[in-house]
């Protein structure tokens, strides 16, 4: 038998039985429930388009068409309008106030509100009403249509942004550190699987019987890329469903990087699974119980914890001094280095750097991993120093 | 053959082993008996290549042990160990395959074992949900599902209840029939006597007396006589020339003979004691050569 094809053996097993477990089957129901919620809710409740109120004027035709007139006519950005009809008189106009019909109505010099009159409507009101007044009295005083059209309506003041915002970039940064969250929990819940999967087969003595016949290399490497390919298959899948539930709700706008962007994320997973695998492995193989496995993971723990704020901060400065550090530190990169990528600051030689030093690292750890488990994962009893296994002495 | 050859290796200031040899060969069944910490779990974990001896090695058809050859032993670890939330038969033709065995050909053997070693209709519960006794067949049947030349068991038998000892030793029996080479270790030392065709004893990581039980008992143990008279007097055997040592045996007396001892002196006291209802050579038992051979 070659060493592949026990690796294949063993992340079948690994592949069939935690697919069978029903707290795989829960969790990833719940995650994508999670998923679906983060990618649907904003388009739903955030930004719901452009307002419309519907305002009453009281009078007849002729005495309110110029009000009309003067509401359609004022520009108060481009998500808010107002549609007016006439009410004959008072009484029917407080009637559509109070059943919701109109969101106000405006009887002579008074405005008929519910409760009371908010901002945005209220500045329109004012400006349309001030308007109308303005005009009746420039004409009163026989100044031309024309000039008091200068008057009442001047052309607005125009903006001129310094930095104007980037629509297609933020989505995309958006869709990214979502895309950075959801690769710390696959690695970090992942990560831990295999240490714990590591000390279950310790702690109930199989592991001497499938060493007997295995390699501890080998059934190191199939425990990981099985667990590996598991965590891949449920990181595609919260991605997929996340971004067709975001496109379905119409909350983003997916910008033209996201494919690139996602096959980044994809990539440096792999990468940074492998190697906190290969950390969490060890955790594993000191270990021989499960309630020592919280100490003996804890500084790896820390470390993808301080990794994941640094790609927080990083989302935030992605040029500053802390993501620029954290991007060539091996353990942090896998997670800060994408940001960097989809923000554009990181240069080519940057990311060939940083790419280099997680491997070179990887490599490393993969070979320092194998020997540690080798060293400690026939024993069985009490915690093992890590300089003992790896030295394979008692 | 499997051969042990000048084993060695210590822990720390402890020595586990120093020199162990012995073998076992085809169609042999060989019990290893020792004290507890003498050293067999270390000269078991040695021949599967879990432990690195100090010294010696452990050579199967007269080559070391490849990891080939390796994965086809049938091996049962001291320590029990199985995966507590797999299925009985998947566990089983999980272990088949790592042996090499094609995945249909292991679910046939794990699914044949299980019926034979009386835990067939138990195939499809998750191993946790067994009695401790169920799951030590099923122990057993991951050793022997896929038919392996060589069979190494540490304590097979500890645990077991007198029917799962019954199950066990006809199972083994018809292994060694078929070819197989097989080593046991055991504290239960009348079982090794009535199943094995040969024994290594070892003590203090050192082989003490190893061979054929038979072979063994002419060797090592003294000559016994067992005595008994009519009216069941027992006093008369005391400080008889060439008698090493007398000890009560029920209505008679038993005697441990010195070497070149005349048996017709003790028979002519006996009959100047009494009427002489049995005169008959003891065989020793395994028991009473253990105790001999290993230090107390």
């Amino acid at each position: 038998m070659t060493p592949l094809e026990a690796i294949r053996l063993v992340v079948r097993r690994e592949l069939v039985e935690r697919i069978r477990q029903k707290s795989l089957l829960v969790s990833t129901a719940l995650t994508l429930a999670i998923v679906v919620a983060i990618g649907v809710i904003p388009g739903v409740v955030g930004d719901d388009g452009p307002t419309t109120y519907d305002v009453g004027l009281v009078g007849d035709r002729g005495a309110t068409t110029e009000l009309a007139d003067a509401l359609e006519r004022v520009e108060f950005g481009d998500d808010v309008s107002v549609g007016t009809r006439t009410v004959d008189d008072r009484d029917q106009a407080e009637r559509l106030v109070a059943a919701g019909d109109l969101d106000a109505a405006i009887d002579g010099d008074r405005v008929i509100v519910e409760e009371d009159l908010g901002d945005e409507l209220g500045a329109v009101l004012q400006l349309a009403h001030r308007s109308v007044l303005t005009r009746e009295a420039l004409d009163a005083a026989g100044a031309s249509a024309q000039e008091a059209a200068a008057i009442t309506d001047p052309a607005p003041l125009r903006t001129e942004a310094i930095d104007p915002p980037d629509a297609e970039k933020d989505d995309r940064s958006n869709l990214v550190n979502i895309g950075v969250f959801i690769v710390f929990s696959q690695i970090f819940g992942f990560g831990f699987a295999v240490a714990s999967g590591v000390v279950e087969e310790k702690s109930s003595r199989v592991v001497e019987v499938v060493l007997a016949k295995v390699r501890p290399a080998h059934l190191l490497a199939g425990k990981i890329i099985g667990i590996g390919l598991l965590g891949f298959a449920q990181l595609l899948l919260f991605l997929a469903v996340g971004l067709g539930a975001a496109i379905a709700a119409g909350s983003v706008d997916l910008p033209p990087g996201i494919v690139g962007a996602t096959a980044l994320v994809l990539a440096w997973y792999v990468v940074g699974f492998a190697l906190y695998s290969c950390l969490f492995a060890m955790a594993g193989a000191v270990a021989s119980r499960v309630e020592e496995l919280q100490n003996t993971s804890m500084p790896i723990q820390v470390v993808v914890m301080a990794g994941y704020f640094a790609a927080i901060f990083a989302s935030g400065e992605p040029e500053g001094t802390v993501a620029r550090v954290a991007s060539f530190l091996p353990t942090f990169a896998p997670m800060v280095m994408p940001i960097r990528m989809v923000a554009g600051g990181a240069a080519w030689w940057e990311i060939v750097l940083s790419v280099v030093l997680v491997l070179v690292t990887l490599v490393i750890i993969v070979r320092l991993a194998a020997r540690v488990y080798s060293g400690g994962a026939l024993r069985t009893r009490g915690k093992i120093s890590l300089r003992h296994a790896y030295a394979g002495t008692d | 053959m499997l051969e042990f050859i000048d084993l060695a290796r210590r822990y720390g200031d402890v020595v586990a082993l120093d020199g162990v040899s012995f073998s076992v060969g085809p169609g042999e069944m060989r019990g290893f008996v020792g004290r507890n910490g003498a050293g067999k779990t270390t000269a078991m974990r040695i021949a599967l290549g879990l432990v690195a001896p100090d010294r010696g090695e452990v050579r199967w058809k007269g080559s070391p042990v490849s990891d080939d050859a390796r994965r086809r032993i049938g091996y049962m670890p001291e320590e029990r160990g199985l995966y507590p939330k797999m299925r009985v038969l998947d566990q089983l033709a999980y272990f088949g395959t790592l042996s090499g065995m094609a995945s249909d050909d292991a679910r046939t053997a794990a699914r044949n074992w299980t019926e034979r070693l009386g835990v067939g209709g138990r195939a499809g519960d998750r191993l946790e949900e067994l009695s401790l006794g169920n799951q030590q067949r099923v122990q057993l049947a991951a050793a022997l599902v896929h038919a392996p030349d060589v069979l190494v068991l540490d304590e097979p038998f500890s645990g077991l209840d007198p029917v799962g000892v019954d199950v066990l030793a006809e199972a083994l029996r018809a292994e060694v029939d078929r070819g197989v080479a097989l080593v046991f270790s055991s504290h239960q030392l009348e079982l090794v006597e009535s199943l094995c065709d040969a024994v290594t004893i070892i003590d203090q990581g050192k082989v003490v007396a190893s061979g054929g039980i038979d072979e063994l008992r002419a060797r090592h143990a003294r000559r016994s006589l067992r005595v008994e008279l009519e009216g069941g007097r027992t006093d008369w055997a005391d400080r008889l020339p060439g008698v090493a040592s007398a000890r009560m045996d029920g209505d008679g007396v038993v005697l441990a003979l010195e070497a070149g001892a005349d048996t017709d002196v003790v028979l002519d006291a006996a009959r100047g004691a009494g009427r002489v209802r049995v005169f008959a050579p003891v065989v020793p038992r395994l028991a009473e050569l253990f105790r001999e051979v290993v230090q107390p």
